[in-house]
């Protein structure tokens, strides 16, 4: 049922729902004053955010299709990465590393 | 920031060869990268037009992938509190994984909430750029990149970069590890909710165990 418009009717309503949910409590606790619950939860959103994004990446060969092995060259490929990071800091260090794990345990299958 | 920059080109390659396979126009193409801007949404916008899924599912799991944003919001208010309105809305706008990773370190590291909010706005700014460019770049010339090359993993190895230093201690692992487990559990959850869901288990863990480390 994608009409003429049906791109730009995605576009504009995501768009706003996007920027709706980023503005949400950016503007709600500007006015009102944050439960401390809130407060300590907060910092945990980037451990588990981005571990949670992290994960389906790395583990799954295809989505729905679970591959968690060492066979797995991204699963091999990211945990050398986290190694880089852990022990450098350093991000282009890791992304550089990971790949290139990525590319030599391709390459060795 | 630069190595988020850095991780943004292949992501913005391929979501502009999603973009071009998936048959969006180059002025719609612009209009998702521009107005959504963001990489996943993005994504599974181009996925569910290309197979023809009705509009209302479209909107619906685009509106559930970016519901993330909510916590980053929260996060991020505390810092934009003594800002004017218009910067609010500004950084709210230019709100992304990389951005709010980038800016939550920077407002703990620094307590001057206007040196954090100014490098907040430019790190946005810079990101959105950035995003525009290589979306298109990878709308006209993406598809010439070879599929072996795996070019899109460098999107997690960013992610992983920006996820280390956030392991400070052993709440946060804790939150990590849940939230990990969680995402592979709940997989098979409709419109890609298990993300959201293992934030929020992540998180609820990492509360248990702060408690814990406190109680005993």
């Amino acid at each position: 049922m994608s009409s003429a418009y049906g791109w730009w009717i995605v576009i504009v309503v995501v768009g706003l729902l996007n920027y709706l949910s980023r503005l949400s409590f950016i503007a709600v606790f500007a006015k009102v004053e944050m439960p401390p619950l809130v407060a300590k939860a907060l910092r945990f959103v980037p451990a588990a955010m981005l571990m949670a994004i992290v994960v389906p990446a790395v583990v799954f060969s295809s989505p729905g299709a679970l591959a968690f092995s060492y066979t797995n060259p991204k699963i091999v490929a990211a945990l050398a990465a986290a190694a880089v990071a852990w022990y450098t800091r350093n991000a282009v260090a890791t992304m550089t590393l990971g790949m290139a794990t990525l590319w030599i345990v391709q390459w060795m299958r | 920031m630069a190595p988020s920059l850095i991780g943004l080109l292949p992501f913005g390659l391929v979501c502009g060869v999603g973009a071009q396979s998936a048959g969006a126009s180059p002025g719609e193409a612009l209009g998702m990268s521009a107005l959504i801007f963001s990489g996943a949404a993005q994504i599974l916008a181009c996925q569910l037009m290309a197979a023809k899924a009705p509009l209302t599912v479209t909107i619906l799991t685009c509106f559930v992938i970016g519901l993330r944003f909510l916590m980053y919001s929260a996060a991020m208010a505390p810092y934009m509190k003594p800002l004017p309105e218009r910067w609010r809305h500004a950084v709210a706008f230019l709100l992304t994984d990389q951005a709010f990773a980038a800016a939550v370190r920077r407002f703990r590291d620094s307590g001057d909430t206007r040196n954090g909010a100014s490098y907040a706005l430019g790190t946005g700014v810079l990101l959105w750029a950035t995003w525009q460019v290589s979306c298109t770049v990878g709308y006209w010339v993406g598809n010439v990149i070879p599929g072996a090359w795996s070019l899109e993993f460098v999107v997690p190895l960013c992610f992983l970069a920006l996820l280390v230093p956030a392991l400070e201690d052993g709440p946060t692992r804790v939150a990590a590890l849940a939230a990990g487990i969680a995402v592979v559990a709940l997989d098979s959850l409709p419109m890609r909710l298990s993300l959201i869901c293992a934030g929020l288990v992540g998180i609820a863990a990492g509360l248990i165990a702060e408690a814990r480390q406190r109680g005993g």
